[in-house]
């Protein structure tokens, strides 16, 4: 897989409070093109609210977001524009459940008119046919299980072709036997050459498939580094104490 | 007994077309309450301040007024306040002032049931929504409202039932909906008993059939539903 220096997303002194709290302090990072990166931590870290800044899903506080050149901070950058190429896949899934599995992956494309009604239903079936689930395009979200849900909702973020996808906890809500179904999809992805970020508690997922491991506590990036580096070998006593407890 | 068909036979086609007049009035009314309990529900969900104190202006001012209180003031008040004001020939029919009434107060409810539904829907599918680029008002169209009205169906059906009977009481404005048709009726035979009798059969019978197809509908809109 090549990868390119190209700066996807650049994040520089990123705060976010809600009210009094602080939960990011001072975030500063850059996600290259094709790069899989892998945010850990201990819950409250501010990892998960981190991702959602990325796409202004939480108000910015303070510093700069520049994703693909536009800075999100700004509030009067076309927010919905940027959006269009970035794809998020959360942890409950939040499929629409009054529309069938390809209604969900058309709406958007069709909505924004990107593509018409006969090229959304062909992508749709196409991602569909990616993630193992075509025979499933008529079907309603309440009728599938959790690994299917999810991959559904990873191929409606697809379906306006994204540059950037993000993943919030995918498998914390599933089943443990419905792990790797999930994951084995983002691991195509990645395979693929897809610009991913993705908090995760799946060790060993990240091991195999981050370019990069971000360990976050506190609101700070603590130490990050290649998985090998992270894992095996950490410095700070914070990743060690959260290593120690999670391996 | 004999009093009683005899009211029926003589004054049927009264009362079933006061009873018609009703319903008018309910249908008309609950259509514009609709839009208005749209508009202003959707104030009141918004993170717009402005549009939020409109909002929440409206539901009190509207709910800390009596209907009856609220018709007065459509009926007789606003026309002589337009006519202090220079214009002479403004009128406005009991049907007109009617259904601004109860367009307004049933408005004030419906935005009510409207915040409800829409705050009933799972925060993380406006979420999904605009992560995939929709706007907030096709977000909403698309995502959040047809989720909220399914949610919203047995309210709105509830408010249909109280705004039926409350029509009643524009009786006082002169519009001639069932119960006005009971004050003539009864007026004019003296049978008060059989008359109000008559006159509250026909509203329960209407009212019995719309909480049966309410039902029904309510039925079939949780089928195959999950939550």
């Amino acid at each position: 897989m090549v990868k390119s220096d190209k700066v996807k997303v650049h994040v520089k002194n990123l705060q976010k409070s809600f009210g009094k709290l602080e939960v990011l302090k001072s975030i500063s990072a850059d996600v290259t093109e094709g790069e899989v990166v892998v945010l850990i931590g201990p819950s409250g870290s501010g990892k998960s609210t981190f991702l959602r800044c990325l796409n202004r899903l939480e108000d910015i506080t303070g510093g700069e977001v520049v994703v693909d050149g536009v800075d999100i901070a700004d509030k009067k950058c076309d927010i919905n524009k940027v959006r269009e190429n970035i794809g998020m896949v959360f942890q409950h899934f939040n499929l629409f459940p009054h529309m069938t599995v390809l209604e969900n992956i058309m709406l958007a494309p069709v909505e924004l008119k990107k593509m018409t009604k006969e090229e959304a239903m062909e992508k749709g079936l196409m991602l569909l046919r990616r993630v193992g689930l075509e025979d499933k395009a008529k079907v309603y979200p309440p009728q599938l299980s959790g690994g299917q849900k999810q991959r559904v909702a990873i191929a409606r973020a697809l379906a306006m072709n994204p540059d950037i996808m993000l993943f919030d906890e995918p498998t914390s809500a599933l089943d443990p036997e419905m792990v790797g179904e999930v994951l084995s999809v983002m691991k195509q992805l990645a395979a693929d050459g897809m610009t991913m970020i993705i908090v995760t508690h799946e060790i060993g997922f990240a091991r195999e498939v981050a370019d990069r491991i971000i360990f976050m506590d506190g609101g700070y990036i603590v130490e990050q580094g290649k998985p090998g580096e992270i894992l095996s070998n950490p410095k700070e006593p914070r990743t060690i104490d959260f290593l120690n407890k999670v391996l | 007994m004999a009093k009683l068909i005899q009211i029926l036979q003589t004054y049927s086609g009264m009362l079933l077309e006061s009873l018609g007049q009703t319903m008018l009035l309910t249908l008309l009314s609950l259509i514009f309450a609709f839009v208005i309990g749209l508009i202003f529900g959707l104030m009141n969900v918004s993170k717009n301040k402005v549009l939020n104190f409109i909002g929440t202006l409206y539901v009190d001012a509207v709910r800390g007024v009596p209907l009856i209180v609220l018709a007065y003031f459509i009926y007789f008040g606003i026309p002589a306040g337009i006519k202090a004001a220079g214009v002479t020939n403004f009128r406005l029919t009991a049907l007109q002032a009617g259904t601004i009434a109860l367009s307004m107060n049933a408005g004030a409810y419906m935005a009510e049931i409207f915040r409800a539904g829409i705050q009933s829907v799972d925060k993380g599918q406006m979420e999904a929504a605009r992560s995939l680029g929709l706007s907030y008002g096709k977000a909403m169209q698309k995502v959040v409202l047809p989720q909220a009205i399914r949610t919203m169906v047995p309210s709105i059906i509830n408010q249909f039932i109280i705004s039926l009977k409350d029509t009643s009481i524009l009786s006082v404005i002169g519009f001639p909906e069932l119960t006005k048709a009971g004050n003539i009726i009864a007026g004019n035979t003296f049978a008060v008993l059989q008359v109000w009798a008559i006159v509250a059969v026909m509203y329960m019978i209407v009212i019995t059939i719309l909480s049966k197809i309410a039902k029904r509908v309510e039925r079939r809109l949780n089928v195959g539903k999950e939550r």
